[in-house]
C-alpha cells in the first residue's frame, strides 16, 4: 500500500502548553511595557498625583475627567479638534498622494525606479532631526520656504509662526516624511492584484480612469483600509513634529492631545490630569481599531 | 514605601546611606571627615558655559580633596526638570540640582528638598554669606513660607545688544533711554529687509523666553507687575494691556518679527535687526553670532513711567532630601564655593552671567572682563531691585499662558481677549494649586 502525503494539517498552538511557552516572551514584554503602564495610567488618572512624592497624592475619582471640560488654555476640545484636523488631513492627503505616487512608480522605467528611493528616503530619516531642519526651512525671515515664494513673486507665509498657517505647515512636513512609507504599502498592494481584470477591461474599451476606478482601486480596498487605519493611529499619536516645529503654538493652534499629555505631565507636572487625557486618547484609538476590525475586508 | 523611596540615597558615597532625618543631627557642623561623592545636575552642556563649569568643579575638588562631584549635564532646563523629577520619583535624586523658583516650591511642598539652614554647618554661616548678595538675589532665595530653600549661582538681567553700525547709519546718536523712543528707533531702522527686533514669544516646549519676559518688564515699567507678590495674576490690568499693545503696534508697523530658537540673535548677526533683547549671559553667544561684522553696543533696558524694571533670570541651586549627612555637608560647601566672590568673578568673566555678590567685582579675575565690558559695572546693580516671578508652582503654567497670549495677539487675536483667556487659565491653576 502506498502511503500518500495529504495536505498538512495546520497545528493550532493557541490552546497548547507549547503555544503559551512560545508566546511567553512577547506576552511578558508586552505586559511590562504596554499593558501594565496602561493600567497604571488609568489608576493615576483618578488622583491628583504627586509624582515627586506619591504619598502626598490625593484621590479625586473622576474629577480629572470632569476637568477636561473645564480647561481653557488650551481647552480639551481645542486639542481634540487639532488632533482630528491633523489626522483627517493626513488620512485624506496621505492616502490620495501615496496612491497616486504608487500608480506612477508602478509604471517602472529608470526615472521612476530612482524616484522610489527619493520618495522613501524622508521616512528613513529621524523625525526629530528633520523637524529641526524644517524649523529653519520654515523660518519666516531666513527660511528657504519663504525665499522660494519671494523668488516666485508669491506672498510669503509665517508658516509655523502664524495661527492659521501653523497646522498646515506641520501637515506639509508630516506628509513629506510619511508619504514614502504609505507609497510602499500601495506599491505592495499593486503587485498582488490580478492583471487579468484590467486586461479584460481594456479589451472591452475601458479608459485609464475607468480601469482605475472600476478595476484597480476596488482590488486595493483592503490595502487602502490598512493605510487609513495605520495613518489614523500614527497621526493621533504624533508628537515629535509638534514638539520641535511649533511647540503647540501659536495660541495653541497645534496643541494636539499627544502634545497636551506632554505639556501637562512633563512641563506642568499635572500628572493625574495628563493621565486622564492619555486615557481618552487611548480610548479613541481603541474605538478606531475596533471599527477597523468590524469593517475591514480581509486581504485575499 | 514612599517614605523609603524619598530617602533612598542620592549619588554614591563611601559611607552607607542614612535617612535624611537622622543626618542633620549626626553631622559634626559640616566637617568632612571621610571621602564623599555628590552629584550635581545642571544644564551647562556647551561652549564657554561647559568649560567654565568644569573648571569650577575642578577647582572646588582641589580645594576640598575629600569631596568628589559628579556633574550630570542636561541640554536645557526642560530636560533638567524631567530628569530631576524622574530621579526623585525613582529614589535616585541628585545631591544638588539647579531649580527655578516654581520648581523649588513644588519640591519643597513635596518634601524632597531641604531648607538651606538645615544643611550641616549652614546655620552659623548662612546669614553672613547671604547678606553679601544683592538684595534682589537674597529675596529670590525664599519660598512662600519665608524660608531660604535655594542658593544662588548664576544670575542675569536682560540687556539690549545693538548693531552699532546700524545705529549710526540710522542717525541714532545714542541708544534710547525710554520705551517710547525705543519704539521710534525700531521703526526708523525697519527698512530694506531689516526688522527692528525679533522676539520669541515662547511656548510649552521652550518655556519662558525673552519675549515673554519683555512683556513682563514693559508691564512693570507701566506700573504693574504681571503677578502680585502672592502669585495672583494681574494680566488684565491696564498696565499689562498697554504693554501688550505696545508690542502689537510694533508688529503692525513692521518693526517686530517673531521666531523661535533665539531668533533675535540670529537676526542681529545676519544684520537684519537693529537690536536683540537678551540675557546678559548671552553676551558671548551674541559676540560669536556677530563675528566682528559690526561693533556690538550693549545697554540696559529703557525706562517707562515707573522706571526700568529688569527681570532677573537664572536658576538657583537646591539640595535634595535624600542626601546623607556627609553629602549634605559637602553640598553646603559646594554651594558656598560657587556663590563665593572668587568663583563668582571667574564664572562671570567666563560666561557673561552677573556675579551674585558685589565682592566679586574687586576680584583680580574680574578686572580684565570689566575693563573690556564697562557696561557690566553699571548694570549689575540692577540685581538689587530686579523683578522676578513669585515662587509658586502655578507660575510655570501662568508663564506659558502669558506666552500663549503674546503669540495670539501677535497673530491677530485682540489684546483684551488673549489676556482675559490667560488670566482665566492662570486663576484656575492658582485655585487648583491652593485647594
Amino acid at each position: 500500500m502506498i502511503r500518500t502525503r495529504g495536505p498538512a494539517k495546520a497545528r493550532d498552538f493557541r490552546h497548547t502548553k507549547k503555544g503559551w511557552l512560545y508566546s511567553a516572551p512577547a506576552v511578558l514584554i508586552f505586559s511590562a511595557f504596554i499593558i501594565g503602564p496602561t493600567i497604571y495610567t488609568f489608576y493615576v488618572s483618578l488622583w491628583n498625583w504627586n509624582v515627586l512624592n506619591p504619598s502626598l497624592s490625593v484621590y479625586k475619582g473622576l474629577s480629572n475627567y470632569k476637568d477636561l471640560f473645564k480647561a481653557t488654555d488650551p481647552s480639551f476640545a481645542q486639542s481634540l479638534w487639532n488632533s482630528l484636523y491633523f489626522t483627517a488631513a493626513m488620512i485624506i492627503a496621505g492616502t490620495v498622494l501615496s496612491l497616486c505616487l504608487a500608480l506612477l512608480l508602478q509604471r517602472g522605467g529608470g526615472l521612476m525606479n530612482a524616484s522610489r528611493l527619493a520618495i522613501y528616503l524622508p521616512n528613513a530619516t529621524p523625525l526629530i532631526a528633520t523637524s529641526i531642519i524644517w524649523s529653519w526651512i520654515y523660518n519666516p525671515q531666513f527660511g528657504v520656504a519663504n525665499w522660494v515664494l519671494h523668488s516666485l513673486h508669491l506672498p510669503t507665509s509665517p508658516w509655523v509662526e502664524g495661527q492659521a498657517t501653523a497646522m498646515p505647515a506641520v501637515i506639509l512636513f508630516s506628509l513629506w516624511h510619511e508619504l514614502g512609507f504609505l507609497t510602499i504599502i500601495f506599491l505592495g498592494g499593486l503587485t498582488i492584484i490580478n492583471d487579468e481584470y484590467g486586461e479584460a477591461a481594456r479589451v472591452d474599451g475601458a479608459g485609464p480612469w475607468q480601469e482605475f476606478w472600476h478595476i484597480t482601486w476596488p482590488q486595493l480596498r483592503p490595502v487602502t483600509y490598512f493605510v487609513i487605519i495605520i495613518t489614523t493611529i500614527t497621526s493621533l499619536q504624533s508628537f515629535t513634529q509638534f514638539y520641535q516645529l511649533s511647540g503647540g503654538g501659536p495660541n495653541n493652534a497645534t496643541t494636539t492631545l499627544s502634545y497636551l499629555v506632554f505639556e501637562e505631565s512633563q512641563v506642568l507636572q499635572n500628572t493625574g490630569y495628563a493621565a486622564a487625557v492619555a486615557v481618552v486618547l487611548f480610548l479613541i484609538t481603541v474605538f478606531i481599531t475596533l471599527v477597523r476590525r468590524r469593517t475591514t475586508p480581509a486581504i485575499t | 514605601m514612599l517614605t523609603v523611596s524619598a530617602c533612598a540615597g542620592g549619588g554614591s558615597s563611601s559611607s552607607t546611606s542614612a535617612p535624611a532625618a537622622k543626618a542633620s543631627s549626626s553631622a559634626n557642623a559640616g566637617a568632612i571627615t571621610s571621602p564623599v561623592t555628590i552629584t550635581f545636575d545642571e544644564v551647562y552642556d556647551s561652549g564657554t558655559l561647559k568649560t567654565a563649569m568644569q573648571s569650577a568643579i575642578k577647582n572646588f575638588e582641589t580645594a576640598n580633596p575629600k569631596i568628589t562631584v559628579n556633574l550630570v549635564t542636561y541640554a536645557n532646563y526642560g530636560a533638567l526638570l524631567t530628569a530631576e523629577t524622574a530621579a526623585v520619583s525613582a529614589g535616585k535624586a541628585p545631591t544638588v540640582g539647579q531649580a527655578y523658583e516654581s520648581w523649588a516650591e513644588k519640591f519643597a511642598t513635596s518634601k524632597v528638598i531641604l531648607p538651606i539652614s538645615s544643611l550641616p554647618g549652614a546655620s552659623s554661616t548662612m546669614p553672613t554669606d547671604m547678606s553679601s548678595f544683592y538684595t534682589g538675589v537674597q529675596n529670590d532665595l525664599k519660598l512662600s513660607d519665608g524660608q531660604v530653600w535655594m542658593w544662588p549661582f548664576d544670575k542675569s538681567l536682560q540687556v539690549l545688544f545693538y548693531n552699532g553700525t546700524m545705529l549710526k547709519a540710522d542717525g541714532i546718536s545714542s541708544p534710547p533711554t525710554t520705551w517710547t523712543q525705543f519704539a521710534t528707533d525700531l521703526k526708523t531702522a525697519s527698512k530694506n529687509g531689516v526688522t527692528g527686533i525679533t522676539i520669541d514669544p515662547g511656548n510649552a516646549t521652550e518655556g519662558v523666553t525673552s519675549g515673554e519676559e519683555w512683556l513682563e518688564e514693559l508691564a512693570a515699567a507701566n506700573g504693574t507687575q504681571v503677578y502680585t507678590s502672592s502669585g495672583t495674576p494681574q494680566f488684565t490690568t491696564p498696565a499689562v494691556e498697554s504693554a501688550m499693545q505696545y508690542l502689537v503696534n510694533l508688529k503692525k508697523e513692521g518693526a517686530l518679527a517673531i521666531g523661535t530658537n533665539y531668533p533675535g540673535e540670529t537676526a542681529l548677526g545676519a544684520k537684519k535687526a537693529l537690536v536683540d533683547l537678551s540675557s546678559s549671559a548671552g553676551y558671548y553667544y551674541e559676540q560669536q553670532t556677530v563675528g566682528g561684522k559690526f561693533p556690538l553696543t550693549t545697554t540696559i533696558l529703557p525706562s517707562g513711567s515707573s522706571g526700568s524694571p529688569d527681570e532677573m533670570a537664572g536658576a538657583n541651586l537646591v539640595v535634595f532630601a535624600s542626601a546623607t549627612s556627609e553629602q549634605q555637608a559637602a553640598a553646603w560647601k559646594l554651594l558656598q564655593y560657587l556663590a563665593g566672590p572668587a568663583e563668582q568673578a571667574a564664572w562671570s568673566a567666563a560666561t557673561g552671567y552677573y556675579p551674585v555678590t558685589s565682592a566679586a567685582l574687586t576680584e583680580p579675575s574680574m578686572a580684565t572682563y570689566l575693563k573690556q565690558n564697562p557696561w557690566v559695572s553699571t548694570t549689575v546693580t540692577g540685581l538689587n531691585n530686579a523683578i522676578f516671578d513669585p515662587p509658586y508652582a502655578w507660575v510655570t503654567q501662568c508663564g506659558i499662558d502669558l506666552s500663549t497670549a503674546l503669540s495670539a495677539t501677535l497673530s491677530g487675536t485682540s489684546v483684551s481677549s488673549a489676556l482675559s483667556t490667560a488670566q482665566s487659565a492662570c486663576t484656575t491653576a492658582q485655585s487648583q494649586a491652593s485647594s
